[in-house]
This record gives C-alpha cells, sequence and structure tokens, in this order.
C-alpha cells in the first residue's frame, strides 16, 4: 500500500531526500531557517546504486535484522526492505568484517568504504517535524510472559505476517515454526497504566489492528484458528472501524474478552502459554494458547525528544509535542510544524491528514517564494512519427548480474534484432542508470527510432522514468513499451537459464509487436481556474477557506444559514477547557475580513457542471432565491453534521432528560444547582441496528461534561453509564480524572440497555453492573443523553455534485488510508463532520488538509490529464448501459438529448473496466486497446507458446 | 440471581471508601478503578467466599459498606500485593481490606489471629506460640551444640543469645524453636559461613507479628517497640527481620 507513495516520493521533483542524517542545530526565524545536518556514512554511493542486490547476495556477514524485529538475519550489506526509497543498499559497519567481497561484486562500483562522516546544512523557510515513535519494549514488565519464544509483540507479529517477513507471510510460531491452532490478543501492554510504565494515555491504534491482526491470522491458518483479544474496552472509534469490529466479533468469530490478565505461564514440554484471568463475575479461568501477542503501545522514544528539545519545542510529560487545540499543528516554535504520532496517538488517516494539515501551514509560510526554488523540466518539442514506419530501438537490461547471471542477455539482444522493425538493439549493465538514459537519448536520435522497448523490471517503478527519457528527445512518451524480465522470469528461473533465456525472448518478441501497435497519445492540457469554493461554514470549512485566503487563492464559502460557525455554535469549551465560541468569534471575524474570502450566507447549491479544474456551480441565495454561478478549480465539502435527536429514555417525554449538549447549556446557565445526581447514558443513536458505527466525540464530551459538574460541585454524583469507554490518544487522562474526581463508569451490554423511569424522587436508572452482575437502582435529578453524531442533509446536495455517501450520509473519501481528504473525484475535497464524527482540534487539522491538498491544483496554472482514457464508437454502441453500471467512478453517461452514451476524458481514471465489460467492445482505452493487446498474444503463440 | 437492586444515587453520602482514602497517600489511588480484572485475575483468594478484589473495591465504591465490613474474605487475603503489582492504576487494594479488617470487632476477627496477637502480648519474647525466654535460649543452645558436635565442619559455628553489640540482631519466626528446631540451623550456618556479626536476643526476638494481621494498630504497634527495644539494648547495629 505504501510502495506507490515511496515512489512518488522518491522521484518527485520538488522533494530531496537526505537519508542517513540528523539534525544537529536548526537556527533562524520563520521564513529563513538554517538547519546543520549530520550526514552519517552509507559506505554506498546512492546515486550510483541501482539497488540489484549483488552486493548482499555476496556478503558472507549475518546481522540482527532490526527491521523484522529481530526474527531473522540479513547480511551486513543491506537495505531494510525490497520498497525502500531510495533504492540503496547500505553497509552495517557494525558487523562488517570489511572482507571486500562486496566491492569485488559491484558493477556499478558504488561501493565506498572510505566514505566518511560529513557535516553539511540547507535553509528551508518552515521545518515539519514528523519523528514519529516506537512500539513500546515490554521487556521491564515480568509477569506477561515477554521472555517465552511464542510470546511476541504486535510489531514483531506484524513482521510474521509479512509475506516480505521472517517467515515469509507463514503463520508460525517463533519457537518451533509451528502454525499455531490458539493465539491471544493483550491489550494496552505500555499503554493505560500509570503503575507499570508511566504511560497513562490510550495508544488509538491497538484495539483496531489487534482485530486486523487476528482476521489476517484466521486468513492465513489453515485450519480453525482460535483468536480471543483480551482488552478492557475495544476502542474501534474510527470511520467503518466498529462494522469491521463487529464483522471480526460476529462473522469471522474473533473473541473479545473484557479482562487483563495477570500472568502468563509457558508449559515448558509444548511452548505453550497458560493464561489465568478471571471472568466479569469473578470467575477465574484458564486458558491455553499456541501464541500470545503483546499489543503495545506506542511511544516517543528518547532520541526524538531529545531532537524536540534541540528544536526548542515544548513536549507534554509523555513527551508529545505541545500543541493548543485550535492550532493542532504548531509546534511552541513558529515555524516548525508537527504531524503524526510525535503530535499525539494516532492511526494512519489521522497522521497522513496531519501531514497535509502542516504541508498547508509550512507553505502558508512560503507563499511569496512559491515557486522560486523549484527545478524547471525541459521537454523537447515532440517529433510527429504518424504515418512513419515503425523503427524500434530494444534495449537489453542485465540489472548488474540478476537478469545477466542468469538468463543470456546477449543472445537476447540478437533474438530481438530478429524481429519485425526492430531498427536498433543493445544490452546494458543497468538500463536504468542515468548515463544509460543520455545513452538511450543518442541512439533514438542516431537510428532515427520512433519506438522504444526496454526489456528489465516493472513498469510500475520504472516506466514514468524511461518514458521521460523518450519525451527529453522528442519522443512521445506513450510511443514506449517494456518487459519485466527480472521481476516475471530472471527471479523466478533462476534455476533454469535456458528456460529463463528462452521466455525472455518471449516477452521480448510480444513487447516488441506491442511497440509496434502503439500510437501517438495527446494529453490534453487544461487550464486551472484559480478560484476556491468552499461549501459549509463551520470550523471546517472557515478553516478551510482561511487556508485557501492565506495562500492567496480567492475562495468563496458558502453557508446555508444566516450565520457562519455551524454546530460548534452549540458549543462551550473543549475538553481542554478552551473557549469554542471565543474561538468561533475570532475565526468569524478572520474569514469575514479576508480579502481573498467572499462568504455568502443563506445560500444553496443548485446547479453544477464542470471537472477538475474547471468547475461551474450554480448557488441559490437567500429568500428571494437570487442564482449565482461560481467558476471555480476545486471545491471542498465541509457541509458538517449535527447531534442525533433521541427517540430513547423519555426524550422529549419528560423534562429531566436532555442531551450532553443541552447538559453543556444548563451547566453554563445554571451551573449544578439542584443536581445531587447525575446519570448519562452513552451509545444513544449510537453503535445500534440504526446507526452501526461509533460516533467517536461522546465518550470525550460525557466526561468533560461529568468533569465540569465535577469542578462546579464535587458533592454531585455522576454515574456514566456506557458499553466501552473510548476516551482514546490522550483523551484518556481526562477519562482518568473523572474516575479520580469519584465519577462511577457502569458498562451495560447492548443487550440489556438501562430502564430510566420517572418517579416523584426523580428518575430511577436501572442497570446491571457489570462487577457485581447485580441491579443497580441509581436516583437521578437528570439523565444526560450521549447522543451520537448524524451528517447533515445532504442528499439533494450530493445528487447535484455526484458527491458519493455512505449509508450513515457522511461522505466517502477516496481512499480511507492514502487519501482520506480527498474526493474520488479530482479536485474535490472533504473536511471536518461531513466526513465523520470527530472532535474540533481533528477538524481544523483535517481543514488545513484539505485546503493544502487543493493547493496542489491551485498552485499550477495548467494540468496535463493522462492520455489512458476511454472512448467510444458510439456508432456501433447499443446503449446497454453495462459501462454504465461498471465504472467505479459513475464516469459514462447516458446523454438523454444525444442519446449517446459519453466518457468524460477529464474525469476518466483510465482503469479499463468500461473496455473491458463492454459486449460489443465498442469502447477502447487508449494505450491498451484491443489491437495492442491482442497483438502480444499473437506474438506469443507465433513461436508455439512457452 | 434475582436479588434486590442496589440502590444508590441522589445526595453523596460518606462512605467506607472515603475514610480509607483520606488515610493514604494519593488517596490510596481507590477511585481509580478501570475494573480490567488484573488484579482477580492474579489473587489467590479470587472465588472464596464468592468475593475478588475488584468486586471488593467495586461494592466499596458504590458505597456498599454493610457489605464491605463484613465479609470473611478479608481475612482471607493474604496480603501479598500480587493485585497491586499489576494494577495498571496501582490501586491499594490491600490497604482497602486491611481497613476492612480494623472495621471488625475485635472479638469478632478470626480466632488464631486473634488468639495470636493476644499470646504475643503477654511477655517480651514476642511469641505467638508463647514461648519463654528461658525456653527459646535452651533450644538455640541445646540445637547449636548438637550441631557442632555432629557435623565437625561447623564445629566453630556460633548462635549467641544477648550477646551486645553485635552488628544483626536476628529475630526467629516462633515456630521453629517449639516445633522445627533443626529450621534454625540453615540459617545459621549461611551466616556461619559468610563469617556475619550476629546474635540472638531472648526479649523481642519473635518475627511474626500477628496484631499487625488481625489489624490492631494499637498492639502491633506495642509490639513493634517491645522488639526496637531490645534491638536497642543489646546494641545491634541492625535489626534483621526473616519475616
Amino acid at each position: 500500500m505504501i510502495s506507490p507513495k515511496l515512489v512518488e516520493v522518491g522521484r518527485h521533483i520538488n522533494i530531496e531526500l537526505i537519508t542517513c542524517s540528523e539534525v544537529k542545530n536548526l537556527s533562524g526565524e520563520p521564513g529563513n531557517f538554517e538547519v546543520s545536518l549530520v550526514n552519517h556514512p552509507r559506505y554506498i554511493d546512492p546515486v550510483k546504486c541501482t539497488g540489484c542486490g549483488e552486493c548482499s547476495r555476496h556478503c558472507p556477514v549475518t546481522a540482527v535484522n532490526q527491521y523484522n524485529m529481530k526474527l531473522d538475519d540479513r547480511r551486513a550489506t543491506y537495505i531494510e526492505y525490497a520498497q525502500a526509497v531510495p533504492l540503496a543498499f547500505a553497509i552495517d559497519t557494525d558487523s562488517c568484517i570489511g572482507c571486500g567481497l562486496c566491492e569485488n561484486m559491484c558493477v556499478a562500483k558504488a561501493i565506498q568504504y572510505d566514505d566518511k562522516e560529513r557535516e553539511t546544512s540547507v535553509k528551508v523557510g518552515s521545518v515539519i517535524l514528523s519523528a514519529g515513535s516506537k512500539g513500546y519494549d515490554p521487556s521491564g514488565l515480568d509477569f506477561i510472559g515477554y521472555e517465552y519464544p511464542n510470546v511476541v509483540t504486535s510489531e514483531e507479529f506484524e513482521r510474521i505476517l509479512s509475506a516480505s517477513g521472517p517467515y515469509f507471510g507463514h503463520l508460525m510460531r517463533p519457537l518451533d515454526r509451528e502454525e499455531p491452532k490458539s493465539i491471544a490478543w493483550l491489550q494496552c501492554v505500555g499503554s493505560r497504566d500509570t503503575n507499570r510504565c508511566g504511560n497513562g494515555y490510550c495508544s488509538s491504534v491497538c484495539c483496531m489492528y489487534a482485530v486486523k491482526e487476528a482476521m489476517i491470522a484466521k486468513e492465513h491458518a489453515h485450519g480453525e484458528l482460535d483468536c480471543a483479544v483480551f482488552n478492557m474496552d475495544m476502542r474501534t472509534f474510527g470511520k467503518d472501524y466498529e462494522k469491521y469490529y463487529l464483522r471480526a466479533k460476529d462473522k469471522d468469530g474473533v473473541r473479545f474478552v473484557k479482562a487483563r490478565v495477570h500472568t502468563i505461564i509457558e508449559i515448558p514440554e509444548t511452548g505453550d502459554l497458560v493464561v489465568q484471568y478471571a471472568d466479569e463475575s469473578g470467575m477465574m479461568k484458564e486458558e491455553t494458547y499456541n501464541m500470545v501477542v503483546l499489543s503495545v503501545g506506542l511511544q516517543i522514544q528518547p532520541d526524538t525528544a531529545q531532537l524536540a528539545k534541540l528544536l526548542g519545542i515544548e513536549l507534554d510529560k509523555y513527551n508529545f509535542a505541545e500543541t493548543n487545540t485550535f492550532a493542532p499543528v504548531a509546534t511552541s516554535r513558529p515555524g516548525i510544524y508537527i504531524c503524526g504520532v510525535l503530535q499525539g496517538p494516532k492511526d494512519i488517516p489521522g497522521s497522513i491528514t496531519e501531514a497535509s494539515a502542516a504541508a498547508c501551514l509550512a507553505g502558508t509560510e512560503l507563499v511569496e517564494a512559491r515557486g522560486t526554488d523549484i527545478p524547471k523540466v525541459e521537454v523537447a518539442e515532440e517529433i510527429d512519427v504518424t504515418g512513419q514506419e515503425p523503427r524500434i530501438g530494444v534495449f537489453v537490461c542485465n540489472c548488474g548480474i540478476n537478469i545477466g547471471g542468469i538468463v543470456d542477455v546477449p543472445a537476447v539482444r540478437e533474438y530481438a534484432g530478429t524481429l519485425p522493425y526492430v531498427a536498433y538493439t543493445d544490452e546494458n549493465l543497468f538500463t536504468c542508470s542515468q548515463d544509460t538514459q543520455e545513452q538511450i537519448k543518442e541512439k533514438i536520435k542516431e537510428h532515427k527510432l520512433n519506438r522504444v522497448v526496454v526489456a528489465s523490471c516493472s513498469p510500475k517503478t520504472h516506466e514514468a522514468m524511461f518514458m521521460e527519457t523518450l519525451e527529453a528527445c522528442g519522443i512521445n512518451k506513450y510511443l514506449f513499451e517494456m518487459a519485466n524480465i527480472r521481476n516475471q522470469n530472471s527471479w523466478i528461473h533462476s534455476k533454469e537459464p535456458e528456460i529463463a533465456t528462452k521466455k525472455a525472448k518471449d516477452l521480448v518478441r510480444m513487447s516488441v509487436a506491442r511497440a509496434a501497435a502503439l500510437r501517438t497519445l495527446k494529453e490534453k492540457v487544461v487550464p486551472i481556474n484559480k478560484q476556491a469554493l468552499v461549501i459549509g461554514g463551520g470550523v471546517a470549512g472557515m478553516n478551510a477557506a482561511l487556508s485557501l485566503g492565506n495562500q492567496g487563492f480567492n475562495t468563496v464559502l458558502v453557508e446555508k444559514e444566516a450565520e457562519l460557525g455551524g454546530f460548534s455554535r452549540k458549543l462551550h469549551h473543549t475538553i481542554e477547557g478552551d473557549d469554542i465560541q471565543a474561538y468561533l468569534k475570532k475565526l468569524g471575524d478572520e474569514v469575514t475580513g479576508h480579502d481573498a474570502i467572499e462568504v455568502l450566507t443563506k445560500a444553496r447549491i443548485s446547479g453544477f457542471e464542470g471537472f477538475k479544474g474547471n468547475f461551474s456551480t450554480e448557488v441559490t441565495l437567500g429568500t428571494d432565491n437570487e442564482k449565482r454561478k461560481i467558476d471555480h478549480g476545486i471545491f471542498i465539502v465541509a457541509t458538517g453534521a449535527g447531534e442525533y435527536p433521541p427517540k430513547e429514555y423519555l426524550y422529549k417525554e419528560d423534562e429531566r432528560v436532555v442531551t450532553q449538549v443541552e447538559l453543556s447549556d444548563i451547566l453554563e446557565k445554571k451551573g449544578t444547582d439542584g443536581l445531587d445526581s447525575v446519570v448519562m447514558i452513552q451509545c444513544v443513536g449510537s453503535r445500534n441496528d440504526e446507526n452501526v458505527e461509533c460516533s467517536r466525540i461522546c465518550c470525550q464530551n460525557a466526561v468533560k461534561n461529568a468533569l465540569d459538574i465535577k469542578k462546579r460541585n464535587p458533592e454531585t454524583q455522576v454515574y456514566v453509564l456506557y458499553r466501552d469507554i473510548r476516551t482514546y490518544g490522550l483523551l484518556e487522562d481526562y477519562y482518568t480524572e473523572a474516575r479520580k474526581q469519584g465519577v462511577i463508569f457502569i458498562r451495560f451490554d447492548q443487550d440489556a440497555p438501562p430502564d430510566v423511569q420517572p418517579s416523584s424522587d426523580g428518575l430511577l436508572v436501572t442497570v446491571k453492573d457489570h462487577i457485581l452482575q447485580q441491579n443497580l437502582e441509581i436516583r437521578a435529578d437528570l439523565v444526560a443523553l450521549s447522543a451520537g453524531m448524524v451528517a447533515e442533509d445532504t442528499e439533494e446536495m450530493s445528487g447535484i455534485m455526484k458527491l458519493n455517501r455512505n449509508p450513515e450520509g457522511y461522505f466517502i473519501e477516496a481512499h480511507v488510508k492514502l487519501r482520506p481528504v480527498d474526493m474520488p473525484s479530482d479536485g474535490v475535497f472533504l473536511c471536518g463532520t461531513a466526513h465523520g464524527p470527530k472532535l474540533i482540534t481533528e477538524t481544523i487539522s483535517q481543514a488545513q488538509a484539505a485546503a493544502s491538498r487543493a493547493t496542489t491544483f491551485l498552485a499550477k496554472d495548467s494540468i496535463k490529464l493522462s492520455a489512458i482514457t476511454a472512448k467510444v464508437d458510439t456508432d456501433h454502441c447499443v446503449k446497454c448501459l453495462t459501462c454504465v453500471r461498471a465504472c467505479p467512478f459513475g464516469v459514462p453517461e447516458f446523454n438523454t438529448n444525444e442519446k449517446l452514451i459519453e466518457i468524460n476524458e477529464a474525469i476518466c481514471h483510465g482503469c479499463g473496466v468500461c473496455a473491458s465489460v463492454c459486449p460489443r467492445q465498442t469502447i477502447q482505452l487508449s494505450f491498451y486497446e484491443d489491437d495492442q493487446i491482442i497483438s502480444k498474444i499473437d506474438a506469443l503463440l507465433e513461436a508455439g507458446g512457452m | 440471581m434475582a436479588e434486590e437492586a442496589i440502590k444508590i444515587g441522589g445526595k453523596k453520602k460518606s462512605i467506607f471508601l472515603d475514610k480509607v482514602k483520606e488515610l493514604l497517600p494519593e488517596g490510596g489511588n481507590l477511585n481509580l478503578c478501570l475494573t480490567c480484572g488484573a488484579c482477580s485475575s492474579g489473587c489467590p483468594a479470587t472465588g472464596l467466599e464468592d468475593m475478588d478484589p475488584r468486586k471488593f473495591l467495586r461494592m466499596a465504591a458504590l458505597g456498599m459498606d454493610d457489605e464491605v465490613t463484613s465479609t470473611p474474605w478479608v481475612w482471607m487475603c493474604t496480603m501479598c500485593t500480587r493485585c497491586m503489582y499489576v494494577c495498571p492504576m496501582k490501586i491499594n487494594i490491600p490497604q482497602l481490606v486491611f481497613n476492612a479488617r480494623a472495621s471488625w470487632p475485635r472479638e469478632d476477627r478470626p480466632k488464631g489471629i486473634l488468639g495470636s496477637c493476644d499470646m504475643a502480648l503477654r511477655n517480651d519474647t514476642c511469641s505467638a506460640m508463647g514461648t519463654s525466654e528461658e525456653d527459646f535460649q535452651f533450644v538455640v543452645e541445646d540445637v547449636l551444640e548438637e550441631y557442632q558436635e555432629t557435623q565437625p565442619e561447623f564445629k566453630e559455628m556460633k548462635a549467641d543469645v544477648n550477646r551486645e553489640g553485635a552488628q544483626f540482631y536476628l529475630n526467629q519466626n516462633s515456630r521453629e524453636p517449639v516445633t522445627e528446631p533443626d529450621e534454625m540451623v540453615p540459617l545459621w550456618k549461611i551466616l556461619d559461613l559468610v563469617g556475619a556479626d550476629w546474635t540472638y536476643g531472648t526479649k523481642g526476638w519473635a518475627a511474626e507479628n500477628y496484631c499487625l494481621f488481625l489489624a490492631d494498630n494499637e498492639n502491633w504497634e506495642k509490639i513493634v517497640r517491645i522488639k526496637a527495644k531490645a534491638v536497642d539494648d543489646l546494641k545491634a547495629k541492625v535489626w534483621l527481620n526473616t519475616e
């Protein structure tokens, strides 16, 4: 999943990677920092190294593989993992014996034993700190059995499950490499524990990863696998997480046990582990597992804390960076921004969101200098080759000895020369190296080549680079084809060189055939309208608009109500104690007073057309329905969510039953007058049949109000009736504080909800106590319902703007993990509670993230659209609508006026689904047209197959 | 369990748990329970009297003072502190148990512990077996003589009684001199081999203190003071308590 991102970062023209380096000092001020670095020696030149791996294969020294959590060995000359960027090896001098073998083997001459530590410096305008965390090391705990081989940490288990891990993805336990038939996960190891590890916070991610690991382990297992997760609370609070948890529990049979295990004992004869625990009724249970996984929490490492100190950034007591509720990614030092776990425990979507938010703020600081310090790419004028007979150049790569050591490369080259239209052949040590690119360019010119085939490795990693080489000498980049004779050939048939050579010839023949059938494709260039539209004027929308406005982009902010502020107008303070109304006032003033922002209130979306870079939206304004058309290059959806109106527990029947939002109003206006006893009920309108999802914020909301009550009057008794307390991350401290203040928490089962009855002497709430297994009858003066969140009614708007929503009514992002603020259509972004329930502080970083992503469009004058798009042959199309139904992006449309199927190439993703499902083959995907594919198949079969 | 519902809520009342909290540093963290059950999972007394540490604390937290101060389970707790050792919130359950014991009328407390405490109060040996000063001295000297004779390698071994100015004042569980005198010897041998300078005393030599387990604070202190005085009187530098 992370591979494409790595490749993108590695190849990005505006990103310079400085690896093996540490920051030694940071001087200067925002806009003009100087960063002093120590560059540790790698002993292998990353520019010359092609990543072929010969050095490592011949290294005689074994060292412990830290990447695989010490579960296997690696060589002293090594690369951490196959997808690493830069794809360059390094020498671990702690274990290297200096035998010189790697230097002898390296054909690229990349080994530098005399590499030295250097000191360098870079000038930057802003700094983003994303130093991350590590898993908690449980060796200091003497009661959970980490000393036994079959007790592993979750990090170790991740490597065990990984195909590139120590056991190649086979589910095995370390002691005897037997496949376990039962595995227990112990949650909160190194989290929510102020006694033994001092980490009072919740690590936020362990519940989800334990569920995931259990599910994957079950998939990898060859027979029945018993999975049990021992937990205090299951914290599956993220978007769609509750559904995943329920699937594991109800469909896949993962057992979730509410218990913390005291001690683990190994049975010496079998290596199995005896887990003893008291169930909720106090009965002792003893279970034997083949393996135990410790779900270790996230912990900031001492060297990271040291770095933060060096940079002058304040950290909290757990070494997370101090940030402000309303400025979540700004550190205490101006110009330094933060993202990821160092900001606070969080999952991947949260980290990625913050990364974009930090980029937004870092970029805002540099607005004046934008575009001044980036390399320019020279593109040669394209040579028109239409009508020319194909002249194909074939370049066969040895990949060091990766290919050449097995495949007879000269023979393949010679064979290529016999194929139709081949005008030139060559073989290279490394076709991908920088000097080879220059050679290819020369040969293209010298031999007037108009097609190029490279027989080497995977197009996934290298196609874009070779296409650039073609473009640089005026050849259309779509006149290029690759044959993967390494990953799909020499690596697989390494023991059968003859077969490998034969297959390489077949693959080259196929590629040459396709190359001859390739056509010049034009990439459409569309101008970008630099204006932005933000829909929704709550905390999310205002922050998004402000972030865009501060970067100099004109922004129109559309709000349906008469006032800005959204749902936050009903809230008083955050759990940290920050004044929300004061913040809203300041934010609103900033937005309305901003030169680049135009605010339209009482405005509704009534029409929409266009595509990325060129949208046009019609807005209906005010009571007299005045219409206005807005042209914009991108838009951000921030339509928000509200509080669920409860139907349960006598709400609206008895005035002593209120929601948490109403309770905070009461506390603000009347304090705790007349409140001797307050009962709070969680999960009202969440985690039930009607709304499966967790509303994420209600637990902290209850804790917030409970603490407020206790602060106003410590004598008021507060009872919180809950199903799982989900005060994730640093919110856990408030849960601890609430208990300290005497708030009583009582867990109930979904099947046995509390009962609320009115009486002359207050409300009587009956609930079964989870520990005593006895009914409690609580006399309460007030019952506060923790009503969940519901998405705003956006049905009409989503219809007009073609935006997909999930069953709960929240908008759907492009990728739940990797693209959390992009919507599936390009140029459309999402933030705030329109995406799903979240806190104000999370909303702010998401809004900044959406603005940041939008900037990647708005900063350009035009964009090139990929030429790989689908086209309909309307003469032969029978309008069966199969493509309309099959397209995952909803692109093909039936034009009712023209009675034609239309595919807008500006929004087509080029996935080819429509082309493959079309029953009459009337849709062609350019670059993958039928004749191009068939030519390959014909070429394969020509020689009688393989 | 068709028991009647436990009635809580309404106006706050002072409960037993609050009183114990006042006695302990950080309130013994008694409010902080996550009901995770780690304590009960590791408690040797879990299940006895239908009780376990978590349930006990829960009852205290819900103000079920009658149950908390009357359950005989508190006398089955061994004060081993396994519960507190792993408790993520470091809740001092043993102290809650101790104070629940202390709330019992003295005469209702378990006979064995009560009798042993009373016996120890009878004379200055502090022995729960009621062993006198003379008997203790006789047994020690008798056993020592026997070992010096039968095991020549320990011919020079010492077990002084009432020697002034020794480095260590060693005390002794009072069961051994009476029922298993040979059990005293292994420790003597160790002390002999390492060349330790030690002595027994005829006063305050008994190591056990049943008044502590009885939660009889006053007599617990009384016994500790007798023992401490015995150490001081012999001018020993270190009091070596084997209990």
